[in-house]
């Protein structure tokens, strides 16, 4: 949060230096995103893909099967700029915000302050449904998550390594109250979650005014994975169809950024 | 087998003592004998016998003075006291030959011979024998007794332990005979001071009674930090092993299977290093060869040293390599006490999996003060941002001349334990392009590093090596760390 921070100071600061030239390669790592990726992962990769687009800036993605373990956080996505490293997205805004490329460098302070709070909201409920669903719900675990997650090493990692992500998982989804939680209660909570959403879009383009923002990438990172990721059950099916805002949004990003 | 006590009175009693006394020195005097003699006795045996026992005669008159190496012999009774884990059939395998004992010298042999052997088989702490006339009365007959004293059941230790400039503490619990067949069970704890620690168990088990071919399987975990390339490793792994001499030297074929969870040491880790990050899983099959014919490990002054291994990595898992290391160490003494050595070492490594490289973790490194001195720890060759990256071959050479400290204070004493010596390395490390082997060679000849020196180096106990040196790099690569002057360095592997 302390880099959102200075980034949003940086941003908020008139008297920043002009913008540096963009570094020529630089490289996003992912996971492979076919075969091995996993739904909170993939979100968070597409997040942060999707706000390199909207910045317009150059970017060649990698894909590794151990880009988590060569992360120096241990997260995916991170960006390779010379010898810097940048991992997740709110670091990954805030160096490009340093380097004079930030989305939201003319907003008013006002929509600053309301984008952080969207984005904290869409941190606490969207990417803990995506782990609860990814880690916690049985059919979706042994159908598509462990499978994905240890497609890359040989038996019995392939085993071993997703037992203990499931498990570090589930506490790290304890320490914040949700591994207790029903199904249909993660399904409720993310309803909320899109209705508040859906009503903030309105019929407008953009979440913040006529131009992507950081908060746009990340709805698109959550959305898209969320509706397009088929898992046993579907449990988020009905739950993306009822805002079709959201649905119009996702696909107008992807027309405009992604292809 | 019984276990009950013999009664020893009167002369039997005195008889027995002379007797034990007699072993005793016999066996000081003639500790090279391994084998039992068979059948005939030599002619010059029992003037050897004379001398040693008669100083035990002068203690006491009633000695009945004996040519008791021809003396024949039927052995109607052997006593072994003190077994309480050990198993009989083990203990029976060993001392059943002493049946078929004809002179009392043969006898004499085979018990010792017996006693060897089940003391290095780990059954007993201690063994004592006495060899008494039959209580019967029979004509020639004798019983032996062995009292043995079996290992306590579990037993603990610390220790220091010294690698390539780390020292580390062991703390060990072992479980001698702990099957009672000499198997024996270790837990191991290590911690060592740069950030290593590790845990291990460890059960041994000869086979066919023979203490020199045994099995071992280990199962263990191991931290690691390796500055010099900038990660850190946890090694958990399972590992079974057979050891078994030859004529020529002794074998052992290993197979391992390792999970390996490599990760960047430090934020500034190279990126070439930090690629290599993650888990992966080793299954390989290694054969060892030695022969070691030296009279010391860390200072020898005679003797030969032969080492290769050949490592198959691929059977399962998702490394795969093969990989040669050899070593050979040539020791010779000259005159004024001097000691000459020579050593080479190389290897070589080739990926089996076209599409991926050698993990660092499995490649040769190259530099340090007890092997290519001169140069910083793992400082040669190939390197990423101050990370070294190892190479997939290597050769080196040295070339030592030992002699006592001048003016040898302390001789005899801890003036002993330290050498001055002169000394020249060269070496070279890098990867072979087997596609085009004659440029490649012509390369790895010519970016060779070499350097020389003199210094002091200190023998501490079998432990370690310790070398306080002066040292002068002379041909250093690009992207070396020479380590031109003082150098001091402390392991157990040295060239």
């Amino acid at each position: 949060m302390t880099a959102l921070l200075n980034f949003m100071e940086g941003s908020g600061n008139p008297k920043m230096p002009a913008s540096q030239p963009w570094p020529e390669d630089v490289i996003l790592y992912q996971q492979y995103q076919v075969e091995q990726i996993t739904l909170p992962d993939y979100s968070q990769c597409l997040a942060v893909e999707a706000f390199l687009r909207m910045s317009g800036l150059l970017f060649r993605v990698e894909q590794r099967t151990n880009a988590a373990d060569m992360s120096p956080t241990g997260k995916v996505p991170f960006i390779q700029v010379g010898s810097q490293l940048i991992a997740e997205f709110e670091p990954v805004a805030a160096f490009v915000a340093s380097k004079g490329f930030g989305l939201s460098k003319d907003l008013p302070e006002e929509s600053v302050a309301e984008m952080r709070a969207y984005i904290s909201m869409l941190d606490n409920i969207l990417s803990n449904a995506e782990h609860y669903v990814a880690w916690l719900v049985p059919e979706v675990v042994a159908e598509v998550t462990k499978p994905r997650y240890g497609c890359a090493y040989p038996w019995p990692l392939n085993w071993l390594l997703p037992w203990l992500r499931q498990r570090e998982v589930r506490n790290f989804l304890t320490v914040k109250d949700w591994a207790s939680k029903s199904l249909e209660e993660v399904v409720a909570e993310v309803k909320t979650c899109f209705r508040a959403l859906s009503e903030k879009l309105g019929k407008n383009k953009y979440f913040l005014g006529t131009s992507p923002t950081e908060l746009d990438a990340v709805v698109f990172g959550h959305l898209y994975t969320l509706q397009m990721t088929k898992l046993p059950g579907s449990p988020f099916c009905a739950v993306t169809k009822e805002y079709e805002n959201l649905i119009n949004f996702t696909k107008r990003i992807e027309s405009t950024f992604f292809f | 087998m019984q276990t009950n006590q013999p009664c020893k009175t009167g002369l039997d009693f005195l008889f027995c003592i002379e007797i034990q006394q007699f072993i005793i020195t016999k066996l000081l005097s003639d500790q090279a004998v391994a084998a039992p003699p068979s059948g005939i006795i030599n002619d010059s045996q029992p003037t050897g016998i004379k001398t040693t026992s008669t100083p035990s005669a002068k203690k006491d008159d009633n000695v009945v003075k004996l040519d008791i190496d021809k003396l024949p012999v039927r052995v109607q009774r052997i006593v072994v006291d003190g077994l309480t884990r050990t198993k009989d059939d083990i203990v029976i395998k060993e001392i059943k030959p002493l049946l078929n004992a004809k002179t009392f010298d043969e006898l004499v042999h085979l018990s010792y011979n017996a006693k060897v052997k089940m003391e290095r088989l780990g059954l007993f702490k201690n063994v004592v024998i006495a060899i008494d006339v039959s209580k019967d009365n029979k004509e020639y007959g004798y019983e032996v007794l062995f009292e043995v004293q079996e290992f306590r059941r579990v037993d603990g230790g610390i220790h220091t332990s010294i690698s390539n400039n780390d020292g580390s503490l062991d703390f060990q619990l072992k479980m001698p005979n702990i099957l009672g067949r000499g198997e024996r069970f270790s837990l191991d704890y290590t911690v060592g001071t740069k950030r290593t620690h590790g845990y291990s168990a460890y059960f041994k088990k000869p086979l066919n009674n023979n203490p020199d071919i045994f099995l071992g399987s280990t199962a263990y975990q191991f931290h690691g930090e390796y500055p010099w390339s900038g990660y850190k490793q946890t090694d958990r792994g399972v590992a079974f092993d057979l050891t078994f001499p030859t004529i020529l030297g002794s074998h052992n074929i290993q197979w391992e299977g390792v999970w390996r969870d490599l990760r960047a040491l430090a934020r500034d880790t190279s990126f070439s290093v930090r690629e290599q990050a993650g888990h992966s899983l080793k299954s390989s099959l290694k054969h060892t060869f030695t022969i070691d014919t030296r009279d010391d490990p860390i200072l020898p002054t005679v003797g030969v040293l032969w080492r290769t291994s050949q490592e198959y990595a691929g059977l399962g898992g998702n490394v795969e390599f093969a990989k040669q290391d050899g070593m050979f160490q040539w020791n010779t003494s000259l005159p004024l006490d001097a000691i000459f050595q020579m050593s080479l070492a190389g290897g070589l490594m080739r990926t089996l999996d076209p599409n991926t490289s050698v993990s660092i973790s499995d490649r040769f490194f190259l530099g340090g003060p007890l092997t290519l001195r001169g140069f910083n720890l793992k400082g040669c060759g190939p390197h990423s941002y101050d990370n070294a990256l190892g190479g997939e071959s290597y050769w080196l050479a040295a070339a030592h001349l030992y002699s006592p400290l001048p003016f040898r204070p302390g001789k005899g004493r801890f003036g002993e334990l330290f050498k001055t010596h002169l000394f020249l390395n060269a070496g070279n490390l890098g990867n072979l392009d087997f596609n085009n082997l004659s440029t490649s060679f012509q390369d790895f000849a010519a970016s060779l590093r070499w350097s020389f020196g003199c210094g002091v180096v200190l023998c501490m106990g079998r432990i370690a090596r310790l070398e306080l040196n002066y040292v002068v790099p002379m041909r250093v690569q690009k992207g070396d760390k020479a380590n031109p002057g003082l150098q001091f360095g402390i392991g157990i592997q040295f060239l």
